[in-house]
């Protein structure tokens, strides 16, 4: 059969050409495809199935043109020489692309793995930023609730009206809050410089050791009373409550003291247990002195009835007379302690009152060689209202027991004020002697004195305590800094209607 | 030992070693000891390349159809490549057993233009002549290759830009 050759010629040259043109471009997409995801064995897979295609059209290509070009040219001898190499590398390049080919599911399985990998990397990463964030959030919370609970600590610390001690295990002070300072007088520098321990501020060894004993027999201690010694030689009571802290992270044990002071709170304790004696040792006098007041009246009635008639027995009543009449005094007097008298108030003006005592002492013969001042007069009169005479008893007596404090050559000041809260202040102060600590709760006893016998019947502050009480005020008593004693009374101030 | 110089006697051995490997396929010697291969060997060689082409070919199709890839366009049209070169090897095959194997068919230059094919059978002649076509099968499948990958590039570009918005 005799046919044309150009349809075979046509197609085996364009057809080669076009194998290799498409094989490249294949070339190409398989190596975008795996610049996409090089991680994708699939495509990995595509790339090399490309590369077999591309060694495939490229050696047929290659062999058929030259075939059709050696046949044309009537070469036909050298093609017979080389086709078998030009067949054997055709048959090795579509072998290879066969072989390749069955790699196909090997190469999925491999993807899907590495896939399903990413995936749970994926996850756990997401998880592990999850996770992270959470720690962060929660790191954050943590140390906003530790600023926090640091700050309050340390306001606490600070802004405590208590005293607020740290000590180390030797009982040397580590830290202490400003009221430590105010308690202890001593400066927080002076203290952590000289390693101040918690005995140094104790009055008494003997307290100390006493303190020592308990935190080392129960670790802790609870409201022990003590007084501690300021620097200016003044005791303040306190109480004291503490324990051991043995620390956390690696912080060496520690105590933790709070200290309380009560020393305001002791005296006025002892200023009511003073009142409430003296209120009952009123009620006690009171009944004393109305129960001997009427056979006194009768006894010194009957015997200045028999002093009218001529008896022989003149002289010995009238000793009788005068101690009846010495008794009757002094019951006056427990009288006036007990508040039992008659009171009739009005307006006094107490510089006035002062003045007129003064003045009337000043003739006096013990009282010549004593230095009586008064402070500068105020602007405006010191009213109160009560009973003129009576506050004028009240200040003639502490000028008098002043006056004994301080000898025959001594100084008295008395003051007067009036202070922002309505309240006049009378200060009665002197040079003396003092008093003593142990007489300072008996001082406004009835019958206690410290005088010589006959000279005082101990009546003249109890007497003066309940006049003032009376007056809806209050007396008391300190020892001055300097030299001496200073009483202070208290009044409201009361000024006079228009 | 520096890895410099490491790295050189490698690359000597390399060349030395495919030196050798040239040599012997390009200036074959006697080899007694070894078995003689008569010039049928070739064909039958190629014939069972293209068989084991068709095989993978064949493989693929399955694998792809297993995998349900065949709903994406790109492996789908992997697939008619597929099934264009397992023809193209049927061609092949056909072709090398009538010219190179039982010689049925022959063909004679005439001219530039024109050709005899010599066989008993004019129906033969005919379908030899057909078979020559080949390229009519390799090129489509190439083609489909093409189009498969590019699908393939344009799925994945989809894919990166979805997971590229926020």
């Amino acid at each position: 059969m005799i046919i044309s050759f150009i349809p075979i010629l046509v197609v085996d040259v364009l057809g080669s050409v076009a194998m290799v043109v498409i094989a490249l471009l294949c070339l190409y997409k398989a190596r975008i495809l795996r610049s996409m995801d090089p991680d994708n064995a699939v495509f990995l897979y595509l790339l090399w199935i490309s590369t077999g295609f591309m060694i495939f059209a490229l050696s047929r290509s290659f062999g058929h043109i030259l075939k059709q070009f050696l046949i044309l040219t009537l070469n036909g001898a050298t093609w017979h020489a080389i086709t078998s190499y030009s067949g054997s590398v055709n048959t090795v390049s579509f072998m290879l692309v066969g072989l390749i080919t069955l790699f196909f599911n090997q190469s999925w399985n491999i993807n899907e793995k590495i896939l399903s990998g990413r995936i749970k990397l994926e996850d756990t990463h997401i998880k592990l930023i999850d996770l992270n964030q959470t720690l962060e959030h929660k790191v954050v919370a943590r140390t906003e609730m530790l600023t926090s609970s640091e700050h309050k600590a340390r306001r606490i610390f600070e802004q405590s009206l208590d005293t607020i001690v740290v000590t180390d295990a030797g009982f040397k002070v580590s830290e202490i809050n400003q009221a430590g300072v105010t308690l202890t007088g001593y400066q927080r520098k002076e203290m952590l410089g000289k390693k101040m321990g918690l005995k140094d501020f104790m009055s008494q060894e003997t307290e100390w050791e006493k303190i020592c004993g308990l935190l080392e027999t129960h670790e802790y201690i609870l409201n022990e009373e003590t007084d501690f010694l300021r620097p200016d030689r003044n005791l303040v009571r306190v109480l004291i409550t503490g324990g051991v802290d043995y620390g956390a992270f690696g912080c060496g044990k520690t105590f933790h003291f709070i200290i309380k002071n009560i020393n305001d709170k002791r005296q006025m304790e002892q200023q009511i247990a003073q009142a409430d004696k003296l209120a009952a040792l009123g009620e006690l006098s009171a009944g004393v002195a109305h129960e001997i007041n009427n056979p006194l009246g009768i006894i010194l009635g009957y015997t200045q009835l028999m002093l009218k008639e001529t008896s022989g027995f003149e002289e010995d009543l009238k000793i009788i007379e005068k101690h009846v009449k010495n008794c009757k005094t002094v019951v006056s007097d427990l009288l006036s302690f007990s508040r039992k008298g008659s009171l009739e108030k009005s307006w006094v003006d107490v510089t006035t009152v002062i003045d007129g005592v003064i003045k009337f002492l000043a003739n006096h013969t013990d009282f010549r060689n004593v230095d009586i001042q008064t402070g500068p007069a105020p602007q405006d009169p010191l009213m109160i209202y009560g009973n003129g005479q009576e506050l004028a008893q009240v200040i003639i007596n502490l000028i008098i027991n002043a006056c004994h404090a301080v000898g025959k050559k001594g100084k008295i000041e008395i003051e007067t004020k009036q202070t922002q809260n309505n309240l006049v202040i009378i200060t009665v102060k002197d040079n003396g002697t003092g008093i003593r600590k142990k007489h300072f709760s008996r001082i406004f006893d009835p019958f206690f004195t410290t005088k010589p016998v006959g000279q005082g019947t101990g009546l003249g502050l109890s007497v003066g305590y309940g006049i003032i009480r009376r007056h809806g005020g209050d007396i008391t008593v300190r020892n001055r800094k300097e030299k001496g004693a200073a009483f202070t009374i208290t009044l409201p101030f009361a000024p006079q209607k228009k | 030992m520096p890895k410099k110089y490491l790295y050189s006697i490698q690359l000597i051995l390399k060349s030395l070693g495919a030196l050798v490997a040239v040599a012997l396929v390009f200036l074959p010697l006697d080899a007694y000891a070894t078995q003689l291969h008569a010039s049928s060997e070739g064909i039958i060689t190629h014939q069972m390349g293209h068989l084991f082409f068709l095989f993978s070919m064949v493989a693929l199709i399955f694998t792809i159809t297993g995998k349900r890839l065949d709903k994406q366009k790109g492996w789908r049209f992997i697939q008619y490549s597929a099934f264009f070169f397992i023809l193209w090897n049927l061609d092949a095959i056909a072709a090398h057993f009538f010219d190179n194997q039982i010689y049925a068919v022959k063909i004679e230059k005439l001219s530039l233009g024109q050709i005899r094919v010599v066989s008993q059978s004019e129906l033969l002649a005919w379908l030899y002549y057909v078979l020559k076509l080949d390229h009519l099968l390799c090129v489509p499948a190439m083609l489909f290759f093409y189009g498969g990958l590019s699908n393939l590039v344009d799925e994945q570009r989809q894919m990166m830009a979805k997971k590229d918005i926020p």
